[in-house]
């Protein structure tokens, strides 16, 4: 249900554009911290990223903020206390979610206080991974294809994370609004050309809550990714006290599909 | 008068609000009242002298919009000839002379005695001399002399001699080039007036609205200047008889079809050929035009032999079809119709296609020498289609917009210094969101979101008033109201977007009704022969509501009427302006300013889906806007060498509590300057150069402060909505026109055309992206669309 996205690929057809990479002056904001990361159904260590933003022109990296205290609260107000690995990295004991229930996680930083929940939904299992090949103006492109049942009885959201040689190539959520209770087979836009045969693919399939879906929803719109550009805006979080970022309670499944 | 236009009103509103009437009582009812007034019996008391008739072109038998009637003599009296080329003037008895003059015509002059009624048409021929003695015989200051403000007029010659991209001649581009117009973007046909959106604009071809008059993603307009005779444009002063939009009136007239004989005429361009039929049905009595055009981009697709190249689709297409018959003195009919589409395919995974169609029928009736009537029946649609024919989840989406629209308008002259407009207008509206069907062994599901339905209705009176011979007036009050209708589910919402309520109605029920009442006035104050001031206060009303969250236009943007939540947009303007023309009239110079409030403007939360969202309206926010500006125009309009400048200083902002902290933001339209210059030099009988140069600021957009990590990908960080600026946009563009030697039977025309002729490097869009070689570092991409870019157009006329 991306027709947007095939009138972007037209259009980009039509009027192959000049790109040109320039220089342009941008303004350095005061930095905003981010939080970033969730609890799954996995008995693991639980992730939370904690940084800080930094200037448009610096090199690329996790601006890591340490010294957070980080704790996610349990509906039975059990609490699990996440000790810094690295600076920014902040990881729990081994423990999963349980679908259904809401957590809430807390992160203080200077004495000021950042809240967050998200309620994790009912499982829905990532079936098979499969190829598929578009023709498009005499040249032939494959893109790899989730598979799952969706539940009829429940309004779900999903998120696909693509990895291509160990690295996230795609990022993306989609929801059954227009196919509740079918067979899905949706497809990740990303192009395989560069893979050769031996790479494998891997493809990280979350059940995710509404406010989540709309948090990457809202990212990948900003990016101009998957449709025509959107103004774009910081994605709307789940914390509070404006903090960046999204806390994530979600069920996962994995496959992986290597190229031939 | 006054009284019985509201007495109409007030008893349809009465009709319409007391009761739960269906819709086809509701119009019969308005049929009834119709017929009422327009009996033989309602025609007013009369004292004085009419002298009326048409203005007509000699060669074809088209009549002649705007052309100046004049009377000297016992008295002083003049008007100018209406959309349908008629015209009315009341004076006393006595002797006097007569003269008729239009641009680009010889005047007549001729002596009138006036003892009785008297009806008199005009036959004008051209003036093709390019003597300037000839044309500065006349005066020609209506710019000056006339209340009118905020109007510009394009001449359609303008639009054949300007270049333009790819050699399609196009009216959207050429409106661009006046101050106060702004393009939506490089090779854009959508434009903002005075800090108004592209929905705001009122956009009528043969009074029919027309909703997305742009094809191919926006690069050329629905309008095929073939099909055009006349073009006007309100930047602000609307007369009382438009109304529901907020920013400006685009009224197109389509030419009425040859009256003398047949003719053929047509072009080939590198983009697309044009043809037009026209001729008489019976001479002098009644006419067609029949103007066609078509893409063929696809016919190079086909040329290729592998099946996923030649089995694509690409092109769009303009149908224009007119005829007319003159029953007698008294009564004219008028049919009109516009057909266009655009179709997109890749072979057997997607197709899409989109397009508007509008019916015009009209009858023009005098009721007496002094009381002109029209009535219009108008439909006009707009739908799209997208198919996605991959087997697992194919589907196909339906949407639409459809309008029935009944416009009664009077014109009447009551005396030689009061000419009114009168009249009603129905319009019922049908939004289709979207029908959802796909075979049973798709993924997805079969799902049809509600249509909703709503009842435009206005009434409105206009006098236009030559309180003195320096003073003129024209003023009116439009009231206005728009009702949602039944059957449907509606629900109500929340600021936070939160549905509070859902209630049940049935066909025919009002679920919400909004009533306004928008005051016109526009009046000048000539200075002296060539100079006045002129002032103008409007408001405008706008029920129907384009949801567009891309930052361009695209054919599936969501239409959505007011609702429970949804409020009628608002804008008044103050205008002021001081016109002076000099040299005998053969230079033109006017500046004005304008200041504007706009209430209930609409925009988005962040990550707001429009695809088949039946609930779209718990994402919408409401604030206000204010623009304001500076307009200068300077014209030379006569003689071997004409164009003009136009510089436009303006700004463009909003408010919202929930965007930008609730701080004032530059909305997207805005630009700080705006200029184009244009020149057209006619060098020799056959050749004729042009150029256009255009500079604006960039558009006012939304990049990074900073950036961030989000699962290992950077992630931007926005701080102010709208508060960087793209970089500065300008091009110059030529073309050059050969006609073939003359008095041939075919008469053709060479075109040749560069766009963007130094090269510029504009950006049409700015990314932000990591480097594909270097992940670490994130590089700034712009992105150009046209660069140079050559055209050459043959045309053909027989």
């Amino acid at each position: 249900m991306r027709p947007i996205l095939f009138i972007a690929i037209f259009a980009g057809m039509l009027l192959s554009g000049c790109e040109k990479v320039i220089e342009l002056k941008l303004d350095d904001s005061a930095p905003v911290i981010v939080i970033d990361g969730g609890i799954n159904d996995q008995s693991e260590n639980q992730i939370i990223k904690i940084s800080k933003t930094y200037s448009f022109s610096e090199p690329n990296k996790f601006n890591g903020v340490t010294g957070a205290k980080v704790v996610v609260t349990r509906p039975n107000m059990s609490t699990v206390t996440y000790t810094e690995v690295s600076p920014g990295i902040y990881q729990s004991v081994k423990t999963r979610g349980v679908p259904g229930n809401k957590y809430t996680l807390d992160v203080t930083i200077d004495g000021k206080k950042y809240s967050a929940s998200s309620m994790m939904p009912a499982k829905v299992v990532l079936d098979s991974l499969t190829f598929k090949q578009f023709n498009l103006f005499g040249k032939t492109t494959t893109y790899i294809a989730v598979n799952y049942k969706d539940p009829v009885d429940a309004v779900n959201q999903y998120r696909y994370v693509l990895k291509a040689k160990g690295k996230i190539e795609e990022d993306m959520v989609s929801n059954d609004r227009f196919n509740n209770g079918n067979k899905v087979s949706d497809v990740i836009f990303y192009k395989l050309e560069d893979l050769v045969a031996g790479d494998s693919l891997e493809v990280e399939f979350q059940c995710i809550d509404p406010n989540v879906y709309r948090y990457f929803y809202s990212l990948k719109q900003s990016s101009g990714q998957g449709g025509p550009p959107v103004a774009p805006s910081n994605p709307v979080s789940n914390f509070s006290n404006g903090a960046l970022g999204i806390f994530n309670a979600y069920t996962t499944s994995t496959r992986t599909a290597v190229i031939k | 008068m006054l009284i019985f236009g509201w007495l109409v009103y007030t008893v349809i509103l009465s009709i319409f609000t007391t009761h739960d009437v269906i819709m086809p009582n509701t119009f019969r009812i308005i049929l009834i009242l119709l017929f009422i007034i327009t009996q033989p019996g309602f025609v007013f008391a009369q004292n004085k002298k009419t002298v009326n008739g048409n203005v007509t072109d000699a060669k074809t038998g088209e009549t002649l919009i705007g052309a100046s009637v004049k009377l000297t003599g016992s008295a002083t009296a003049g008007t100018v000839t209406n959309a349908y080329g008629f015209y009315s003037i009341n004076t006393q008895e006595g002797t006097y002379e007569i003269s008729v003059s239009f641009i680009g015509y010889k005047t007549i002059k001729q002596n009138l005695n006036v003892a009785k009624d008297t009806r008199i048409n005009f036959v004008l021929e051209e003036d093709n001399q390019l003597n300037e003695v000839v044309i500065a015989a006349t005066k020609r200051n209506e710019n000056v002399s006339s209340p009118q403000m905020g109007l510009q007029k394009i001449d359609v010659k303008d639009i054949n001699s300007v270049p333009v991209l790819l050699g399609e001649r196009d009216v959207l581009k050429t409106l661009q080039l006046l101050p106060g117009i702004k393009s939506a973007g490089e090779g854009n046909s959508g434009f903002y007036v005075r800090g108004g959106a592209t929905d705001q604009n009122l956009i009528l071809l043969d009074e029919a609205p027309v909703y997305n008059a742009s094809h191919l993603l926006g690069f050329f307009s629905t309008f095929n200047s073939d099909a055009i005779k006349d073009v006007s444009v309100y930047k602000g002063g609307m007369p009382a008889q438009y109304g529901g939009r907020l920013a400006s009136v685009l009224d197109i007239k389509m030419n009425d079809g040859n009256r003398k004989t047949y003719t053929v005429e047509g072009g080939l361009g590198l983009i697309s050929s044009r043809l037009k039929v026209e001729g008489p049905i019976v001479k002098d009595k009644g006419s067609f035009m029949i103007s066609a055009r078509r893409t063929y981009m696809d016919a190079f697709l086909k040329l290729s032999s592998d099946s996923s190249v030649n089995s694509n689709t690409l092109y769009f297409y303009d149908f224009n079809a007119k005829a007319n018959y003159q029953i007698d003195d008294k009564n004219t009919i008028y049919l009109s119709g516009y057909f266009g589409r655009d179709k997109l395919g890749i072979a057997d995974t997607f197709g899409f296609n989109w397009g508007n169609a509008t019916v015009t029928l009209r009858w023009n009736h005098l009721y007496s020498n002094r009381l002109f009537s029209n009535t219009s029946l108008i439909y006009s649609n707009y739908n799209y289609v997208i198919q996605n024919l991959m087997e697992e989840n194919n589907f196909e989406v339906n949407s639409s917009i459809k309008d029935f629209n009944l416009k009664q308008d009077f014109e009447y002259s009551l005396s030689n210094s009061h000419n009114l407009k009168f009249g009603v207008n129905a319009i019922h509206h049908t939004i289709a969101p979207g029908k959802l069907t796909a075979s049973e062994t798709s993924s997805v599901n079969q799902t049809t979101y509600e249509d909703r339905k709503g009842l435009e209705l206005a009434a409105y009176v206009s006098d236009e008033w030559a309180v003195s011979d320096r003073m003129n007036l024209v003023y009116g009050l439009r009231l206005s109201s728009f009702s949602l209708m039944g059957p449907g589910n509606i629900k109500s919402y929340d600021t936070e977007g939160n549905i509070i309520d859902t209630k049940a109605y049935k066909a025919g029920e009002f679920v919400k009704s909004y009533f306004n009442l928008e005051p016109r006035l526009s009046a000048s104050y000539q200075l002296s022969n060539s100079s006045s001031l002129k002032g103008a206060y409007t408001r405008n009303i706008q029920n129907v509501h384009l949801m567009s969250n891309s930052t361009s236009t695209s054919p599936t943007d969501l239409y959505i009427m007011n609702s429970n939540n949804v409020k009628p947009e608002i804008a008044d303007q103050v205008a002021l302006g001081y016109f002076r023309n000099f040299n005998d009239n053969n230079y033109e110079f006017s500046a004005e300013v304008y200041y504007k409030w706009m209430q209930n403007q609409i925009e988005y939360r962040s990550g707001t889906d429009l695809r088949g969202n039946g609930n779209v309206e718990a994402d919408l926010l409401y604030g206000d806007g204010r623009a304001y500006g500076l307009e200068l125009f300077f014209k030379k309009r006569f003689g071997r060498f004409n164009g003009w400048v136009g510089y436009t200083w303006s700004r463009t902002e909003r408010q919202f509590d929930a965007l930008n902290n609730g701080r004032w933001f530059y909305a997207k339209q805005d630009r700080t300057h705006d200029l184009s210059l244009v020149g057209i030099y006619k060098a020799s009988p056959r050749w004729t150069f042009s150029s256009v140069f255009v500079y604006n600021t960039g558009n006012a957009v939304t990049y990074p402060s900073g950036k961030y990590q989000i699962n290992d990908r950077t992630v931007f960080y926005y701080t102010e909505k709208n508060g960087y600026r793209t970089p500065a946009y300008h091009r110059l563009d030529v073309a050059a026109t050969l006609e073939g030697k003359p008095g041939r039977r075919l008469q053709s025309s060479w075109s040749f055309g560069i766009y963007n002729l130094y090269n510029r490097q504009n950006a049409f869009s700015i990314d932000f992206k990591d480097n594909p070689d270097d992940p670490t570092k994130t590089e700034v991409v712009r992105t150009t669309l046209f660069g140079i870019i050559p055209s050459v157009t043959w045309n053909f006329k027989f």
